[in-house]
């Protein structure tokens, strides 16, 4: 039910699989040699310029012919490139010293699972990352270890201090300090929309890079606020700076969205800022940061929870039926009509998601409200037909994935049920987080059972609420589900069942 | 006891193969033109095994001499007193001699049908395929009429009950003595409307009267059905052994719902087919009255303390705990 163009978010790490290892290396190895073949052909004098020259000349050019004319890009770096901006090039030089590839390896065997990037802060030893780069380390320690490699190759031990889950920051120590260029300053840093902002970090594990773009103000359809950055950020530069002009860090590199060109996104240096005063302040690091974890996801649904049901849900009409939805600058809603020619009914659908989780570990996002009403109406099929159409619409499988190993198997609790104006049948199914004590998800489905030619069919999904919240907030969508008043019962036998 | 005598070659069942009369004592039994008994067995001496009376006033079963000699309840011995009951093997065929005056069983009462064979019942049981066909078709069918649809499904169920009918009739051959090709139609016709009927009564049962439980193991009905099927069919095969079949068909029944009950848990953790009744119907069809809010929000949250439990055991642990 989710639309494609909803959620494309994907965030900047840079997972290595035997598979995807090898990809990476034979790119690498092309590029090598199509730069030698470029530096090659770059001294000969050039015959009349093709007019669509190659990007890539291929390695297996034999010496004897011609090389066709060096594409943009190709030839001598000094020659044919336009001078790269002198600001990039001052901040990477300075920069250079400070910056970190953060790797997760397996304790057998020493294999890197993932990569992200991280920066020295001031002149200390703590590392800068995000939570997502780490977040092997935080939730099994026992499996994987940290490591650190800098520009020169030189590699440590990386020990975790803490974690921020809902801002994805995370403060690690390294047996090294920084040389003082990285200052992360005490109050937020102000930004002019537009002004340009320098991203570093490690793309796709190929080397450190740094890329210029444009800040574009503060995003609101994330829970969280972040930053948009215009430029190209790529997997493997999360945990990086993002530094202005003058080399103070504005934010940290964090994701980017999928479905569109250079947009990516930052997590404000305030935060970075908070969760190193409370890094410093605590006395060792804590042994598990399971229960930590914990609270800051109970915290999210609480505020979650909260705004949510802030103030009465807004009531919609489709059709004969009234269902709430919450429409924020988070919760975006979208609608869809089956209309075809071919099909004897008419569907329609709301849904509204979120479009931004909570990042746990790779297989498991969290802290997410959902909800998707449709409408099944017909003029011309039998009863009996709308009921199957509609019960094979009611009818699902699994909640969620089957025989997840991180939630407990899903209870539910089935019931014909009257609320103020409609009878409704009325399931929710709840699965318990086995790592992370009180959180659950919640989902309730409820089908309309007053119409024998229409069906509303109703699913809100609430992922990692507390038992509390999840019962509110079912009790609050299912309560709220209704029989226009505008248009009365039009069949008389229609409400008979229900009472 | 006096002649005639009567040899029957006998096959592993039981069932007599070949009854030959002779009317004087000894019988001679053996491979060659000589013999009052000729076997066609080449595992038998041309001169084998002789009959004669026995010191008793009973028959004896004598060898010949022969290389294989004759086996009396899996022991070979040179001769044999033998009663009608006594099943001797010569060479690879197995045989007994009853006199003339041999007391047989009472008949059978005979309750089949016989006017229930052949073409009426093969129509009526192809119509009941080709209609549960056709409802399920109309059922599910939502888009725009097209005849094409309708005779897709008619053609899929009636192939359906010929397909397995026939291989019915088949058995039916081989161990009765017709095909009876109507008969088993009509009973797959009848067991396949059995099984919608039921498929469509126990969720309207579920919906009428808020009892989830008919459709959580309505797949356990289907099965017995089935089983119920298979038990009609083999009775049409050979009628004379309905208790043992019910038996069998007992133990089918139980087999098909163990295996239902050990899927649900392999694929899913629970016992039930589903995990929670889908079923919707038009609003006439319920009868029991509906609930306040309140209660089933009281249902969810007596859900917290199993959740709870489950929560601190390992995962695959907490399967079947309801």
């Amino acid at each position: 039910m989710r639309l494609s163009s909803s959620a494309a978010r994907i965030l900047l790490l840079v997972a290595l699989a035997a598979g995807a290892a090898g990809a990476t290396l034979s790119i690498a190895l092309a590029a090598g040699t199509a730069g030698k073949a470029a530096k090659a052909a770059a001294p000969r004098p050039s015959p009349a310029p093709a007019p669509q020259p190659p990007l890539v000349i291929p390695p297996a050019t034999p010496p004897a012919t011609t090389p066709p004319a060096p594409g943009p890009g190709e030839t001598d770096e000094t020659a044919a490139l336009p001078m790269p901006s002198g600001a990039a090039q001052t901040l990477y030089s300075a920069a250079k010293a400070d910056l970190l590839q953060i790797r997760m390896l397996l304790r057998n065997g020493r294999s890197q699972s993932s990569v992200g990037s991280g920066f020295l802060v001031g002149t200390g030893n703590l590392v800068l990352t995000n939570y997502h780069v780490v977040s092997q380390m935080a939730l099994d320690p026992d499996v994987y270890v940290g490591e650190y490699v800098d520009t020169d190759g030189r590699s440590g031990p990386v020990e975790l201090l803490a974690v921020d889950v809902l801002h994805d920051l995370a403060v690690v120590r390294v047996n090294r300090n920084g040389s003082g260029f990285f200052q992360v300053p005490e109050a937020p840093v102000k930004l002019i929309q537009g002004q340009y902002l320098y991203s570093l970090g490690n793309p796709l594990d190929l080397g450190f890079a740094i890329s210029e773009g444009a800040y574009n103000g503060v995003v609101t359809r994330s829970f969280y606020e972040q930053l948009v950055f215009t430029g190209p950020i790529n997997s493997g530069m999360s945990g990086g700076p993002s530094v202005t002009a003058a080399g103070v860090v504005a934010g940290v590199n964090v994701s980017k969205r999928r479905d569109g060109e250079l947009v990516s996104f930052l997590v404000p240096v305030q935060y970075a800022q908070e969760l190193l005063r409370r890094a410093q302040a605590q006395a060792h690091p804590p042994r598990n940061f399971n229960p930590l974890i914990a609270q800051q996801l109970l915290a999210h649904q609480r505020a979650l929870v909260d705004r949510l049901l802030a103030e009465p849900l807004s009531i919609r009409t489709m059709g004969p039926y009234q269902v709430p939805v919450r429409e924020s600058q988070q919760l975006r809603c979208w609608g869809r009509s089956n209309f075809r020619a071919e099909a004897e009914y008419t569907l329609d659908t709301v849904s509204c998601a979120m479009e931004a989780a909570l990042y746990v570990s790779d297989t498991q996002q969290t802290g997410l409200v959902s909800m998707t009403h449709q409408v099944l109406r017909s003029g011309s099929l039998h009863p009996l037909q709308v009921a199957l159409l509609a019960t094979s619409r009611f009818r699902v499988d699994s909640i969620g994935t089957g025989r997840d190993p991180r939630l407990t198997r899903p209870a539910c609790a089935e019931m014909f049920v009257h609320t103020a104006s409609l009878p409704v049948r009325a399931v929710t199914c709840v699965r318990a987080y086995r790592k992370f004590a009180g959180l659950y998800n919640f989902t309730l489905l409820a089908a309309s059972t007053d119409d024998a030619q229409a069906s509303l069919l109703s699913r809100i999904d609430l992922a990692g609420v507390s038992y509390e919240n999840g019962l509110r907030a079912t009790r609050a969508f299912l309560s709220a589900l209704g029989r226009s008043p505008a248009r009365p019962a039009k069949r008389p036998g229609a409400h008979a069942g229900a009472s | 006891m006096s002649g005639p005598w009567f040899v029957e070659l006998l096959a592993r069942n039981g069932d007599v193969l070949q009854r030959q009369r002779v009317d004087r004592l000894p019988i001679c039994i053996g491979r060659g033109y000589d013999n009052d008994v000729i076997l066609d067995d080449d595992y038998a001496a041309a001169r084998h095994a002789v009959v004669e009376p026995g010191a008793d006033g009973g028959l004896l079963l004598r060898d010949l001499g022969s290389r294989n000699g004759i086996v009396v309840a899996g022991r070979r011995a040179q001769d044999a007193t033998v009663t009608g009951d006594t099943v001797v093997r010569i060479g690879h065929t197995a045989l007994r001699v009853r006199p003339a005056d041999w007391p047989v069983a009472p008949e059978l009462p005979d309750r089949t049908f016989h006017r229930w064979e052949g073409g009426i019942p093969g129509a009526l049981g192809l119509a009941l395929a080709g209609a549960c066909a056709l409802l399920v078709r109309w059922l599910t069918d939502t888009e725009f009429f097209a005849p094409a649809r309708y005779a897709e499904a008619l053609a899929g169920g009636l192939a359906a009950a010929l397909l397995w009918a026939g291989v019915w009739a088949c058995a039916n051959r081989l161990f009765g003595r017709h095909a009876r090709l109507g008969r088993h139609l009509f009973v797959f016709g009848c067991g396949a409307s059995a099984i919608l009927a039921w498929a469509l009564l126990g969720g309207t049962l579920g919906y009428a009267f808020s009892a989830e439980a008919f459709t959580h193991y309505g797949s356990h009905v289907a099965a017995l059905l089935l089983a119920g099927m298979v038990y009609f069919h083999l009775c049409t095969v050979r009628p004379r052994n309905r208790v043992r079949y019910r038996w069998v068909c007992a133990g089918l029944a139980v087999l098909c719902s163990g295996l239902i009950l050990a899927g649900n848990v392999q694929r899913t953790g629970r016992l039930s087919d589903e995990l929670y009744m889908a079923v919707l119907l038009p609003p006439d069809v319920r009868v029991s009255p509906d609930h306040g809010v309140d209660e089933f929000m009281r249902d969810v949250e007596a859900m917290r303390g199993p959740l709870d439990r489950s929560r601190g055991r390992k995962p695959g642990d907490d399967e079947i705990e309801d």
